[in-house]
């Protein structure tokens, strides 16, 4: 089998390219999908009503369903429902003409905000009861209490969980090709289809997924140690000299 | 000062309270004593709401709430004129000892922050720690960490200090260490209120003891009388196994 090399060598700086638009995919999906995961997850922890039975179906639906399938199904559904909001609305947009990394947005900020909300309360279970209500003892507001105690130390948890969730959204940016959004692997997909390089094209996109995988670990590695510094990590037991 | 009257509650069908009378008066040093599941833990977390009582009336100087209809400002009122020792201590475990202690200042009760830091200082060395103000909860020893609770309880100057079986947690030479803490608290005159087992402390630093079994109050009094000449038949069942037995005298 004999590997272009250059070929592999232009495709993936070409490749580079896409890497903004995969890791701005991440981030916003990220960031959208953390206030609205932080109310649903509390919804459950404390049993509000009705919103916890719509949470726990939503949560159960996007979690039960294929990313590819979401994705094809927004992409078909999704202009054609704007159109038809525009056109009743009397606006002068042409909703084919809206660049298709929004339809990526929304797609993957869904997706984040079911497995971050399990996330979420996950973690916020881990932390004993009372922490809370020390700190109500002492006369903080609920919400003082939530924001300067218990989340700080639930999100110390909750990071290897993140960092798994960020890499599989980076790892899943790769289908948004599908939605013509010019991402890593559409780009490298491309520049093979011309002379059928394609095994090339693959390597160069592991290559460059296993780069930016790494690199998300180490950050979270990172925070993981950095903010939990308080803590005492290692469960195992000191040895007797 | 502070009146509890006529306080019941429930868990689902379980009546842990039925019928709760206190009254601590300002300088008093009230120790609740009586078997598990009488309902003393639960009574003292009803004092500052941690749990809601079913009926009631909670009297705090001019405050007068019925437990059922209590407002959020209500219950944050008295939360600031309380302070709760908790018997697993329950330290912010992402603050050092110094900031455990100037929280509730700084956040709940907007004191400024160099002032806050001078009033923690003052308390952690009340009780034994300025060594250790820098140090995180997980850092330190059940007897410390039980010592910086205190220190947190104090530095708010509350109007009564609630402990929880402060020291079962913790083995016999960590208990002297916060006994001795909350010893030198009393003698200045600070209002406690104690749910324990240790009748030491009950009998030496007490000046009113409840006695409490099944969801009401027993028997209460002075500690003399109390320990020496119990009148219910509950009390000196209570009594007879936890102190070592007197001789009878006989002429």
């Amino acid at each position: 089998m004999e590997l272009d090399l250059k070929f592999m060598a232009d495709t993936f700086l070409l490749a580079l390219t896409g890497v903004p638009v995969t890791l701005g995919i991440t981030a916003v999906a990220l960031l959208v999908s953390t206030p609205v995961a932080f109310f649903m997850a509390i919804s459950k922890i404390y049993n509000v009503k009705i919103v916890k039975q719509i949470v726990t179906a939503y949560v159960s639906f996007i979690r039960g369903t294929p990313v590819v399938l979401q994705i094809l199904i927004i992409y078909s559904l999704l202009p054609s429902l704007f159109n038809s909001i525009i056109k009743s609305a009397g606006w002068n947009i042409n909703v084919f003409e809206i660049n298709p990394i929004i339809y990526a947005f929304i797609v993957f900020s869904i997706n984040a905000s079911a497995s971050l909300s399990e996330i979420f309360r996950s973690a916020l279970l881990t932390v004993n009861k009372g922490q809370l209500e020390a700190a109500l003892s002492i006369g903080m507001s609920p919400v003082q209490a939530y924001t300067r105690i218990i989340i700080p130390q639930a999100l110390v948890t909750a990071i290897p969980n993140i960092c798994n969730l960020t890499i599989s959204i980076i790892k899943g940016t790769s289908l948004a090709f599908m939605m013509t959004v010019k991402e890593v692997t559409a780009i490298a997909k491309i520049a093979a289809s011309y002379g059928y390089n394609y095994i090339e094209a693959y390597l160069d996109i592991l290559i460059i997924y296993i780069i930016l995988c790494s690199l998300i670990q180490f950050i979270f590695g990172w925070l993981e140690k950095h903010l939990g510094s308080y803590r005492i990590l290692t469960g195992a037991p000191v040895k007797a000299n | 000062m502070l009146e509890l009257i006529d306080i019941h509650k429930s868990f689902g069908s379980n009546k842990v309270l039925k019928g709760v009378n206190i009254r601590v008066k300002k300088g008093d040093v009230i120790v609740i004593l009586g078997p598990s599941g009488s309902g003393k833990t639960t009574l003292l977390r009803c004092i500052n709401f941690l749990e809601r009582a079913d009926k009631g009336e909670i009297i705090f100087d001019d405050l007068h709430v019925n437990v059922k209809t209590a407002s959020a400002a209500d219950i944050s009122k008295i939360r600031k004129k309380t302070a709760f020792v908790f018997q697993s201590f329950n330290l912010f475990n992402n603050k050092t000892a110094l900031e455990n202690v100037t929280e509730g200042l700084i956040v709940a009760r907007k004191v400024p922050k160099a002032e806050a830091i001078e009033i923690a200082r003052k308390a952690l060395s009340k009780v034994g720690l300025s060594d250790r103000e820098n140090y995180y909860p997980s850092k330190l020893s059940g007897g410390q960490q039980q010592r910086v609770a205190i220190a947190r309880a104090i530095a708010v100057n509350p109007d009564v200090i609630l402990f929880d079986e402060p020291t079962s947690a913790l083995d016999p030479e960590l208990t002297g260490e916060v006994l001795a803490v909350m010893k030198q608290l009393a003698r200045e005159g600070i209002t406690m209120v104690v749910v324990t087992h240790e009748m030491s402390f009950a009998r030496d630093v007490a000046n009113h003891i409840v006695f409490m079994a099944d969801g009401v109050v027993v028997e209460e009094g002075p500690p003399e009388e109390i320990f020496t000449n119990p009148r219910e038949e509950r009390t000196k069942q209570f009594l007879s196994r936890i102190l070592p037995p007197v001789d009878d005298y006989v002429i």
